[in-house]
């Protein structure tokens, strides 16, 4: 062997990983297509339908579309304006997409194939990029709090007020979902045992009760936080249309908002991927992908297709709710985000804590079967009782006038303040 | 090194493609510009004053109210982990690291009473209020 060649393991990451990065940047701008579709179904009028094969008559359902918007958005422009600083205002658009890109080093896109010994690979081979990496979840939860930065870098650099603007608004609500995004990650760890996705996965198949089932207040948590940090609708305050033209990437124009837009929707696929792999069951269903070692192709196969079949329902559940609902105002995302998520998050994480920590006793006091009731009805009577106590305390969600009644911890003097009613947001 | 070296590669490749997308437009595309192009988009209006000025003091508490809610959260990691691997708090507790594990629990716990403890007070300064 060459002392030059890489080894096997390298190769093989070589490939899983070509493999990943061209999928999801053509998956990035099909969904686009799909999404487009969506909007079209739902307002009731024709989507995209004409582009199809250049110089004839075919159509293809308008499948050309997002290869002529790419071609198009290469061949414009890339412009820089003089009043913005020009080395952060580069760097943000690639920094926010290899963050986003990278994530996906820790998250497996199927289960594994079995071994392919004609090519040297004696065992199982995951579908993971870095089947190695023990930290899995924290990478994910480190490289997505990148995309703070990217965001920051861009509203700052373009020295601008409506991407100033945007980008501290941006930042405001990634930081402030981050939190009950990793409380709804820490219930799974939790009942897990492991960071790693794929453990997590088997850990739900081996079981068959996927972790929103046993963790219903924590599902919710992550599901909110996660369309929060994917700033999707209801929470698209970064680029509010109608306030903030296009919120951080106002001055970005031709391929750096293209970048900027793809790591957008790959925040999506990304949140799409967790839900699906955390909270899902990941390639698991009932009766059909089976729980042990993959023996055959058609084991594998199924479960990829399974995995990709919920990853694509949880997508399209994105791209519905768009359509669905309004936009929060500011005030009403923070609240949400640090009044209610916040403590619900706690109370989840508390919850699962207690019941994996006297489960053994329960298992030996009332047997196997009843033991695993119990520790599901624990769960859900605490997210009633939390989503009852959230509702009670938190102002109707119909209620648009900002509010000047005093919440159930809010001192009195806090309301009282001259100084607070001066400050411009 | 085995285990970091997909992870690292990755993220090469991942800033190579962002880079090389940079690269290409600009190889490609058109150069034009203009004494109206060059200013900041303000909807149309001539640009009144500049950009950086003060903010909203309430920007600054959410980032450090996250710093604190976070590196918190990352403590409890490590326990939740070890919570009910093989090689964690079991084992500490026949290694005779731990007494029992009943006091990791009770650690846990009492760690979190004062993580709601700082969010109890936070709340009550008034520092999750926007208006």
């Amino acid at each position: 062997m060459n002392a030059f060649l890489p080894s096997l393991p390298t190769i093989v990451a070589l490939v899983k990983i070509g493999l990943l990065v061209g999928g999801l940047m053509t998956a990035a701008a099909y969904l686009v297509l799909v999404e487009r579709w969506m909007a079209a179904w739902v307002q009731d009028r024709k989507g995209p339908n004409r582009v199809g094969i250049p110089l004839t008559k075919i159509r293809l359902f308008g499948l050309g579309q997002p290869l002529a918007d790419g071609l198009k958005i290469i061949l414009k422009e890339d412009f820089t304006p003089r009043h913005v600083d020009k080395v952060l205002y580069t760097a943000a658009p690639v920094v926010i997409l290899a963050a986003s890109l990278a994530i996906f080093a820790a998250i497996p896109f199927g289960s594994s194939l079995p071994a392919i010994p004609a090519l040297g690979l004696t065992s199982e081979e995951p579908l993971l990029v870095a089947p190695g990496l023990d930290v899995g979840v924290l990478w994910v939860f480190a490289l997505s709090s990148i995309a703070v930065y990217g965001v920051l870098l861009g509203g700052w650099a373009s020295n601008n007020k409506y991407g100033f603007l945007g980008g501290l608004r941006s930042s405001a609500q990634l930081l402030a979902y981050e939190i009950p995004l990793g409380l709804g990650l820490l219930g799974v760890v939790l009942a897990a045992g492991s960071l790693k996705l794929d453990t997590i996965m088997d850990a739900q198949a081996s079981t068959g009760v996927w972790f929103a089932f046993a963790q219903p207040l924590g599902f919710i948590v992550f599901l909110v936080a996660s369309f929060a940090e994917a700033a999707r609708l209801p929470f698209d305050l970064p680029e509010a249309e109608q306030e903030l033209v296009g919120g951080y990437h106002t001055e970005y124009s031709g391929i750096k908002l293209l970048l900027f837009l793809v790591a957008e929707f790959l925040h999506m696929v990304t949140a799409a991927f967790l839900i699906v792999i955390m909270f899902l069951g990941g390639w698991h269903l009932w009766g059909v992908t089976g729980s042990g070692p993959v023996e055959t192709w058609l084991v594998a196969f199924i479960r990829f297709a399974v995995l990709s079949a919920k990853i694509f329902a949880v997508i399209l559940f994105f791209m519905l709710v768009r359509w669905s609902w309004p936009r929060f105002r500011f005030d009403q995302l923070m609240n949400l985000a640090w009044k209610v998520m916040l403590p619900l998050g706690i109370a989840n994480l508390v919850t699962v804590a207690t019941v994996e920590e006297f489960r053994p006793q329960l298992v030996t006091a009332v047997g196997e079967g009843w033991a695993k009731t119990v520790a599901i009805a624990i769960p859900w009577a605490v997210f009633f009782v939390g989503w009852i106590a959230a509702g009670m305390l938190t102002p109707s969600g119909t209620d648009n006038t900002p509010i000047r009644t005093p919440g159930p911890l809010d001192a009195e003097h806090v309301l009282d303040d001259p100084q607070r009613e001066l400050v411009e947001v | 090194m085995d285990a970091i070296l997909p992870v690292l590669l990755f993220v090469a490749i991942a800033a190579a493609v962002s880079v090389g997308l940079l690269v290409a437009a600009n190889l490609i595309g058109p150069r034009r510009s203009g004494a109206v192009k060059e200013m900041p988009y303000e909807s149309g209006m001539d640009p009144v004053h500049d950009t950086r000025r003060r903010f909203d003091v309430r920007f600054h508490l959410v980032a450090i109210t996250f710093l604190v809610f976070d590196v918190e959260l990352l403590f409890l990691y490590p326990w939740a982990v070890a919570s009910r691997s093989a090689a964690g708090i079991d084992a500490a507790v026949q290694g005779g690291l731990v007494s029992s594990r009943g006091l990791v629990y009770g650690a846990a716990m009492a760690f979190i009473a004062m993580v709601v403890v700082g969010f109890a007070y936070d709340w009550r300064k008034g520092v999750f209020r926007w208006r």
